[in-house]
């Protein structure tokens, strides 16, 4: 057990290193100057070698290389060239927005998805039952998380007037609160943030979690299958079990280990998909912060954001696996 | 035969000729009908488009500026802000949409199954190598892969098309390489190298052909997702730069007038959905006909 997981961390580190090695060249080969694609053509020489300083792009690759691994390993990750501050600053207080939002997803495609897997796989062999839940799964699948978004907008923002149309709440406001204690003070003041926070909240995460659902009810199907095909539950209907009591008692846990590793493959749909629904929304984010980098060429900000998104995917990869390990102890490393 | 008895026995079906269940032939046939049938449709308008498409795809008709649906008999979905005809466009959009999912396919399909099936057949070392590349890109979801190289190379139809097919590359190499251990491990191979046949020959003549099925029913997955992952690209400007019409940049375009002119992103996003409908719908049909093995997955 404690070998299995020194032996999966010693994978995750070069794992790690490799693909922001290669957030780093993909950097690098862009076309052009980033400081005469960011001044413009205007830009004096004085100016331009200025930057190119400041930059550091006047030293050797290798060095700027190795000087990005050590840094970002520290999450120092440069100064962003529009907004002047730097960049783990901004990713930290844009980090929460997104976090809030694959979490409610979550949330919704679960409550979503998982009732939907267990019974199309219950009921497989009853068409009207099985059928329906597969052409929404399949639906789910095929609609683009933007194009749900700008319907849901159409719909409950401009016709009905019932969610805002942008901005994704006072967020800041509401974890200062907790930080310094005026929730226990001004408790009316807490709530009526929190709720401003969910209602900003509530379709950006109901059309990300219906994406997400799809792929959830396709696992959890094929997680439920598994299970029903055990010996276990054979054993549990011959000696005459209740069938409800059967699928509550033995399959509904048995199943949540195989989909303890959907987990990991989720998370990273999951924030994927915050770039997509987060540009819809036009809601705060890391998903947003990185479109809007690219098309500012805002270089240190967008290399900030595409290396968190990456280090966020292989840890939670990483803790998923382990927290698999403990689950099952059959698991080792093969 | 005797003369029959009672009703039971006159209606009773033959026991060797199972009655044909014509329920059953619908539900195993259907889906990959109506893949098929959206395809062949889109493949049809993105080879015919300036023949069906009946206006110009960046024409302006400067007295059809953001019109409903059915403006004028001339614009059967409207237009957008610069009185450009929707549904031209749309069409003209399927070219950039099937030419991306095929291409970028087609591309990872090249470059992984040929890695995937060395590493598979060789082992040892080669395959440690190559399969902690592929990890490292399996690190990314495919869209920020193909958002970063995209970055990277600039929008055009070509960068597109390696950005997707890059990030769609260690897909088929892992699966590739997983069909070639089972593979190398038949008897058919074992025969192949007593007669003498190379490394090569075993992995060309022997490995490849087995292995093509199984690749060919998750590639037509892998269109679909290049699809998508096309669409979401041009959505954030990232892809073909307008006024190339392409399904995604319209839609983006259309965001903006959401308010007034709510068919232009309704009608793209459509477009979208159907196609990816599509080959989602024959890619799962094919597994479940052909390849019983992959279910699942």
């Amino acid at each position: 057990m404690f070998q299995y997981v020194l032996r999966r961390l010693l994978v995750a580190v070069p794992m790690l290193l490799g693909a922001m090695s290669i957030v780093f060249f993909a950097m690098r080969i862009l076309p052009g100057d980033p400081c005469v694609a960011m001044m413009g053509d205007q830009a004096t020489s004085a100016a331009l070698a200025d930057c190119t300083k400041h930059l550091g792009l006047h030293r050797p690759l290798a060095v700027q290389y190795a000087d990005y691994i050590w840094r970002s390993v520290q999450l120092d990750f440069g100064t962003s060239l529009r907004q002047g501050y730097p960049v783990s600053e901004y990713i930290g207080r844009m980090f929460p927005h997104t976090l809030i939002l694959v979490l409610a997803a979550a949330v919704v495609a679960a409550l979503v998805g998982v009732p939907i897997g267990i019974i199309s796989a219950l009921q497989r062999r009853n068409p009207l039952v099985d059928y329906p839940l597969r052409i929404f799964a399949l639906l789910g699948l095929s609609m683009p998380v933007f194009w749900l978004g700008i319907l849901l907008l159409m719909f409950f923002s401009l016709r009905f007037d019932l969610f805002p149309l942008i901005g994704g709440g006072d967020l800041e406001g509401v974890m200062t609160m907790i930080r310094s204690g005026e929730l226990f003070t001004y408790p009316g003041d807490f709530f009526a943030g929190v709720l401003d926070v969910l209602h900003h909240l509530t379709l950006p995460a109901l059309a990300l979690g219906f994406t997400l659902a799809a792929t959830v009810s396709r696992l959890s199907r094929s997680a439920m299958l598994e299970v029903i095909g055990q010996d276990y539950i054979r054993t549990a209907r011959a000696k005459g079990q209740v069938e409800r009591m059967v699928v509550y008692k033995h399959a509904l846990r048995n199943m949540l280990v195989p989909l303890l590793t959907i987990i990991g493959l989720f998370v990273a749909i999951a924030l994927t998909g915050t770039v997509l629904t987060e540009t819809v929304f036009t809601r705060p984010g890391l998903g947003k912060m990185l479109v809007d980098s690219i098309n500012a060429r805002d270089y240190p900000l967008a290399q900030g954001a595409i290396t968190v998104f990456t280090m966020t995917i292989i840890l939670v990869n990483l803790l998923v696996d382990m927290a698999y390990a403990l689950a099952d102890p059959r698991i080792t490393y093969k | 035969m005797a003369i029959a008895r009672d009703a039971s026995e006159i209606t009773r079906p033959v026991a060797d000729v199972p009655p044909r269940n014509v329920g059953r032939l619908v539900r195993r046939y259907a889906p990959i009908t109506i893949g098929i049938f959206l395809a062949v449709a889109m493949i049809v308008l993105a080879a015919a488009a300036p023949l069906i498409a009946p206006l110009s795809p960046s024409a302006q008709y400067s007295d059809a500026v953001l019109k409903g649906p059915g403006f004028a008999d001339r614009h059967a979905l409207g237009t957008d802000e610069f009185g450009r005809d929707i549904y031209s466009r749309i069409i003209w959009g399927t070219r950039i949409s099937l030419q991306v999912g095929l291409a970028s396919v087609i591309f990872g399909f090249l470059v992984g199954v040929p890695l995937g099936i060395f590493a598979g057949v060789q082992g040892g070392r080669v395959e440690t190598a190559i399969m902690r590349g592929s990890d490292m890109l399996m690190a990314f979801p495919t869209l920020l892969l193909a958002l970063l190289i995209v970055t990277a190379l600039g929008g055009s139809l070509e960068n597109e098309i390696i950005a997707i097919g890059i990030a769609l590359t260690p897909n088929f190499l892992r699966l590739a390489r997983s069909l070639s251990l089972q593979i190398r491990e038949q008897d058919y191979i074992m025969a192949a190298r007593a007669i003498g046949s190379g490394q090569l020959r075993v992995m060309a003549r022997h490995v490849f052909p087995n292995a093509l099925y199984a690749l060919v029913v998750v590639a037509t997955l892998y269109i679909a997702t290049a699809i998508r992952t096309e669409a979401s690209l041009s959505f954030l400007g990232l892809g073909i730069p307008p006024p190339t019409p392409s399904w995604g940049n319209i839609l983006s375009e259309g965001r903006q007038y959401i308010k007034c002119c709510p068919w232009i992103t309704t009608f793209s996003g459509v477009a979208i959905m159907m196609a990816v409908l599509a080959f989602n719908l024959m890619g799962d049909a094919l597994r479940d006909l052909l390849d019983p093995r992959l279910r699942g997955e």
